[in-house]
């Protein structure tokens, strides 16, 4: 088809890419450090989400705003991330903590008791119904950039943006902080690093806060720009944040960033030229084929396997 | 070291220990609930009806609303007679089956409530067509073909696909003289049959259609939305979620789409507010009936979707049937059945007189096309 | 030197410590479970086999209730499943997310082959085999280009299988074939496909949910024996080599990719297996069968009964399974939640003393605090405790406000943050607290979660995985191994 409709779809695809790029940046950063699959982390997602509504309804709802809007999102964020990321911690205190030198499939299963025990919790606190952020109600989504019959909303522009912040953000935590520092020396070898008096519970917690709190991000930035929350939208999600952090390699950041891009490009130009119906068929092949040609994903280094 | 190992191989033991003398002692009260070979006679010291439907799980905002009507039922109509258990199914068939086999080996259970699709009709049906035959009562399965004969003890207070979708058809065709069609289903029991019906009545009528569909658990429309073209008149939505048919319909306004949105009786809830599209419902706006106002005041909790509704009038019927039944001082399920297959609510809240057919469907069913206006506020148009 | 010898905790002059201790490691043969470990261990596998077969077999004599036997219908299909799992994960260390296609790929293959799908109704004795060697092609085929994948990028392609097996099935409805006019309904699309013939043998029609469980009892026997026979074979020791190490396994020059394929293929059979029986059973097949959700149930079977063990998976299969069942009657709920946290209280709290204080404690401040309520805020008294056995004990002593919805949310919240206190807290403060923390447990319990049976069934199966994988990561009877650096 024309131009138009491919630029479209490279928007539509870069809006959702980046949000699932966000969700598999917990997974890839835990993964690194404790070689631990979080399924929980999906979860942690949803309860951003909510977290978020809830600072949407404290300021009278969407309807009726007593706020502005920018200072109303960068609260929603704010609350988001923080409870998030709390959440982590307190996921990594009870649920994994215990099993840290236990085989590597002990974690699998108390991180899916946590995914249902959130979900139900969420269930029990919040309902069944799905609730909206109803951005269109105090954003208008005319605005933004038109050109020809091209539109590209305010709210995506911003999310994309937001996004890219945050990522930049984590690149520099990681790539220029004593934090940063000590988080790739325990990702490295966790015990060398525990010689070297770098304190592995502190970095462990820290990683768990940071990869949570951009779960949170990416739970308000799809209320905002999707507008729909409810108890199990942590799921599907966690399940995509899962699949870009290990196409792009997992324990990569650059590679989790870059397989989130990739799925999100992928899917929407899939149901753009070939079919929504088998839209996880044709996308799910192509990354078997892409994991067969890379059997490390994308950015992951193949593992130097010790004797 | 030693000691903390000991001390937790020990707390291992007692658990074990201790779970197997809670299964053996639960299984114990399961078998001294009352069972399939105790007398019918029973059956009216404490008469029960059986819910059935997806009470967690994706579907949940359905079966969270169903079962809060059914429960909402009981409180106003059962005077503490009849006591209602639910079943929870999460839309899975194999979960459907164990709950109906457990609903109808307890002889208290007269007649079930649910389940909620027709998936899950499918998987009950042979068990409750055993012997002690169990008379259920779905709100929401529309399928055609449940109503065949071939499931003898079988209703449902929902009109089929096969009232909706020539319906639908029609008006979009006659009234909205639409020549370029965009159908999408949402890959579930109860959309693609109803997308199928449309689309092949709406073919017969020479009306070009572009079928598309896209599961239900996406979040995402914006790339579908992309796809349709100037041409395009309307697009028809038959999904049971109506936030995702919202967030269509607003991701369709974010790129300039001028397509009419028109919306199956599982996109008539409050959550879906576009202006200007239009939408089919098997019951004239409930909230608008006259007379229901003190009924919806009553329900106490805020309802969207008109998933729940049907359910206290399946409920209804069923407390009815039973209390029928039990006047003699002693019931079976097939006197129920009898009772249930006499239906007649007066004046019920969807409408009019509320009857089933020989064969379980409502009588006169029909449909009603609504247009939204702003706000959501609704418009009968046909 | 003989003193050091007389005391058992010292050290011991040639022997190796490490190697000695390695029984109380793995955890059960210690203590006072030793003794029954060791009688369990007296009975050989094929008695233990008879034993579990023979007492389930029984079930329908016991109860005559249809849903008792189809519970363990359910239960020896997913043991079945169970053990097939374990052979690929739990024997060969392979993470096989894509396992549930297969349980489904024998479900519809069997259900297209002996229904009026397409009019097709071969013979049982036909229909089994062909599914069973279809579903080793399968695996075969999912196993081939998977064989290069190590871990974790070995379970997100078998992932992709499964979602994809559950994307074709449902939407497999209106396929349009070269060689026919307008599209073909191959799988029923959601709505599937019914009215499935019985399993018929040598003339006999399983139809009665008992002979079902009498056949699903004979097909687990056969495949534990045969899987036994496998496990102790060359084959299953260089499962357990590949498992441990992979690259020593190489090393010693084992064929490391036909060791995996054989592992995909074992556990695709079985599944397939289960499916047509699964399928027989149900007299129908749905997509919705066969979506992550059950993946994740087999999943927590095997690991929480302990990977690698048959009696291990096949325990984890009857504990989750009938766990989830009995929880779904409030009543029965109620009384398991009150009796766990009894026993858990047994066996955490030593002295007795303490024990004693904390019941005590929890009982005398229950009272206090519902005479408190009583006189402060009636409102908060002037509901009904819901029904079922036992009710009429707690009245008195459990606060019930009329509308408890709100009120059972924010006890929940609290309880969960008491918890959390709790376990950071040490020493007398934990006991302390512990009295009032178990009161609003009872509070949330019965005025939040009995009203809502569905929500807490799953949530409780939540925090028992927790419970249990913290408490014994290695599985209930899983041996610890020992993670070489």
């Amino acid at each position: 088809m024309d131009w138009n409709f491919f630029v479209q779809q490279l928007v539509n695809g870069v809006t959702l890419g980046s949000v699932y790029a966000l969700i598999a940046l917990g997974y890839t950063m835990v993964y690194g450090i404790l070689k631990l699959l979080n399924f929980a982390h999906g979860e942690v997602y949803m309860m951003g989400a909510f977290a978020g509504y809830g600072i949407l309804t404290a300021f009278g709802g969407a309807l009726s705003l007593s706020i502005n809007v920018v200072a109303l999102i960068v609260l929603m964020l704010g609350a988001a991330m923080l409870g998030s990321g709390l959440l982590g911690v307190v996921i990594e205190r009870f649920a994994y903590r215990p099993l840290r030198n236990a085989p590597r499939i002990a974690p699998l299963i108390s991180a899916l008791g946590v995914s249902f025990f959130l979900q139900s919790t969420a269930l029990l606190l919040f309902g069944a119904d799905f609730r909206s952020y109803e951005t269109y109600e105090y954003i208008d989504l005319a605005t933004g950039v038109h050109w020809g019959p091209l539109n590209i909303s305010v709210v995506r522009i911003a999310v994309i943006l937001t996004a890219v912040l945050l990522m930049v953000a984590l690149m520099l935590l990681v790539n220029r902080t004593r934090l940063g520092k000590a988080m790739r020396a325990t990702a490295f070898d966790r015990e060398a690093a525990a010689m070297q008096g770098i304190d592995v519970d502190r970095v462990i917690v820290a990683t768990f806060f940071i990869g949570s709190a951009l779960a949170g991000a990416a739970g308000v930035m799809v209320g905002l720009v999707f507008y729909k929350v409810y108890h199990l939208m942590g799921f599907l999600a966690g399940l995509k944040g899962f699949t870009a952090a290990v196409v792009g390699g997992i324990g990569s950041i650059p590679g989790a960033m870059l397989g989130g891009l990739l799925i999100g490009l992928g899917e929407a130009f899939i149901t753009g030229y070939v079919s929504s119906t088998f839209q996880d068929v044709f996308v799910f092949s192509i990354l078997i084929a892409l994991l067969l040609v890379r059997p490390s994903g994308l950015l992951g280094r193949a593992d130097i396997q010790k004797v | 070291m030693h000691g903390s190992k000991r001390k937790g191989a020990a707390a291992f033991a007692v658990l074990t220990i201790a779970s197997l003398a809670i299964v053996a002692s639960a299984f114990a009260r399961v078998d001294a609930a009352p069972t399939a070979t105790a007398s019918a006679t029973a059956a009216c010291e404490n008469p029960s009806i059986g819910f059935m439907g997806p009470i967690t799980g994706d579907a949940a905002f359905i079966g969270k609303e169903q079962l809060g009507f059914s429960k909402y039922a009981i409180r106003k109509l059962a005077g503490g007679k009849v006591k209602l258990i639910e079943g929870d199914t999460q839309l899975d068939p194999a979960q459907a089956s164990t709950v109906g086999t457990k609903f109808h080996a307890n002889t208290d259970i007269l007649a079930v409530v649910g389940p909620a699709g027709s998936q899950e009709v499918l998987a009950v049906a042979p068990i409750f067509k055993k012997a002690q035959r169990l008379p259920f009562i779905s709100g929401s399965a529309t399928r055609t073909s449940l109503t065949n004969g071939s499931i003898p003890s079988f209703f449902r207070v929902v009109p089929n696909d096969s009232v909706q979708a020539p319906t639908t058809a029609k008006y979009i065709r006659q009234i909205l003289k639409a020549k370029d069609v965009f159908i999408v289903d949402d890959q579930t029991a109860y959309s693609k049959p109803l997308a199928n019906g449309v689309q092949s009545n709406l073919r017969a009528g020479g009306v070009k259609v572009t079928r598309n569909s896209v599961n239900q658990k996406v979040t995402d429309f914006s790339s579908l939305v992309s796809k349709i073209s100037d041409d395009i008149d309307v697009v028809y939505l038959p999904w049971q979620i109506a936030a995702n048919a919202q967030i269509f319909g607003q991701q369709m306004k974010e790129q300039g789409k001028k397509a009419v949105i028109f919306g199956s009786d599982g996109v008539d809830s409050g959550d879906f507010h576009i202006a200007g599209s239009y939408i089919s419902a098997f019951a004239p706006d409930i909230r608008a009936i006259k007379g229901n106002a003190a009924f919806i005041r009553g329900y106490r909790a805020k309802f969207v979707s008109n998933f729940g509704p049907p359910m206290y009038v399946a409920t209804q019927a069923a407390i009815a049937a039973i209390n029928k039944a039990c006047a003699d001082g002693d019931a079976t399920r097939a006197e129920v059945q009898k009772n249930l297959k006499a239906t007649f609510i007066p004046k019920s809240i969807l409408g009019g007189n509320f009857q089933f057919t020989t064969r379980g469907d409502v009588k006169g069913a029909k449909f009603y096309i609504f247009k939204l206006g702003a706000g959501g506020k609704k418009t009968l148009v046909g | 030197m003989s003193e050091v010898e007389g005391t058992p905790e010292g050290p011991k002059i040639g022997v190796d410590e490490w190697v000695e201790r390695v029984e109380e490691r793995t955890g059960l043969r210690t203590g006072w479970t030793a003794p029954i470990v060791a009688l369990v261990e007296k009975i050989p596998p094929a008695g233990l086999l008879a034993l579990a077969v023979g007492a389930t077999a029984l079930v329908p004599f016991l109860s005559s209730s249809d849903y008792v036997v189809r519970v363990a219908v359910n239960t020896v299909l997913f043991a079945l499943l169970a053990v097939g799992l374990n052979v690929v994960v739990g024997w060969a260390g392979l993470l096989d997310l894509g396992f549930v296609a297969f349980y489904g790929f024998g479900a519809y293959l069997y259900s297209i082959l002996s229904s009026d799908q397409f009019g097709v109704h071969w013979p049982t004795l036909l229909t089994i085999p062909v599914v069973v060697a279809s579903s080793i092609l399968l695996g075969l085929l999912l196993g081939l280009p998977s064989r290069r994948l190590l871990g974790d990028y070995l379970a997100i392609v078998t992932l992709f299988f499964a979602q994809i097996f559950v994307v074709l099935t449902t939407n497999a409805d209106r396929i349009t074939l070269p060689w026919n006019d307008g599209p073909t309904d191959i799988t029923g699309g959601p709505n599937g496909i019914t009215s499935i013939d019985p399993i018929s043998i040598f003339g006999y029609d399983f139809g009665s949910t008992r002979s079902y469980l009498w056949l699903s009892l004979g097909v687990f026997t056969l495949v534990v024996v045969a899987l036994q026979l496998v496990n102790h074979s060359r084959t299953g020791r260089a499962w357990r080599a590949l498992r441990e190490d992979p690259l020593a396994a190489e090393a010693m020059s084992m064929p490391v990719n036909r060791l995996k394929l054989l592992g995909f293929m074992f556990g695709a059979a079985t599944a397939g297996l289960t499916g047509t029986i699964f399928a027989a059973v149900q007299l129908g097949v749905f997509p919705g069968n066969f979506e992550v959700p059950l993946l994740i149930t087999i999943y927590a079977m095997v690991i929480l009964g302990g990977a690698g063990s048959i009696p291990g998976v096949v325990i984890g299969a009857v504990l989750i399974n009938v766990s989830l069942e009995l929880l779904r009657d409030p009543a029965q709920a109620r009384f398991l939640f009150y009796v766990t946290i009894g026993l858990g209280l047994l066996a955490l709290l030593r002295p007795w003393q303490k024990l004693a204080a904390v019941a005590v404690g929890t009982i005398v401040f229950g009272f206090v605090a519902y005479q408190l309520a009583e006189r402060l805020r009636p409102a908060w008294v002037s509901g009904s405790i819901s029904g079922g056995r036992g009710s009429d004990l707690l009245d008195g002593w459990v606060i019930h406000p009329a509308n408890s919805t709100h009120l059972g949310n924010a006890g929940f919240v609290l309880l969960i943050a008491a918890v959390i206190v709790i376990s950071e807290l040490r020493g007398v403060w934990r006991t302390v607290l512990l009295a009032p923390t178990l009161y609003l447990a009872a509070f949330v319990w019965e005025n939040r979660l009995v009203a809502e049976p569905s929500v807490t069934r799953i949530l409780l199966l939540g925090a028992l995985l927790i419970v249990l994988m913290t408490w014994r990561p290695q599985g209930l009877l899983g041996t610890t191994r020992v993670e070489i650096v």
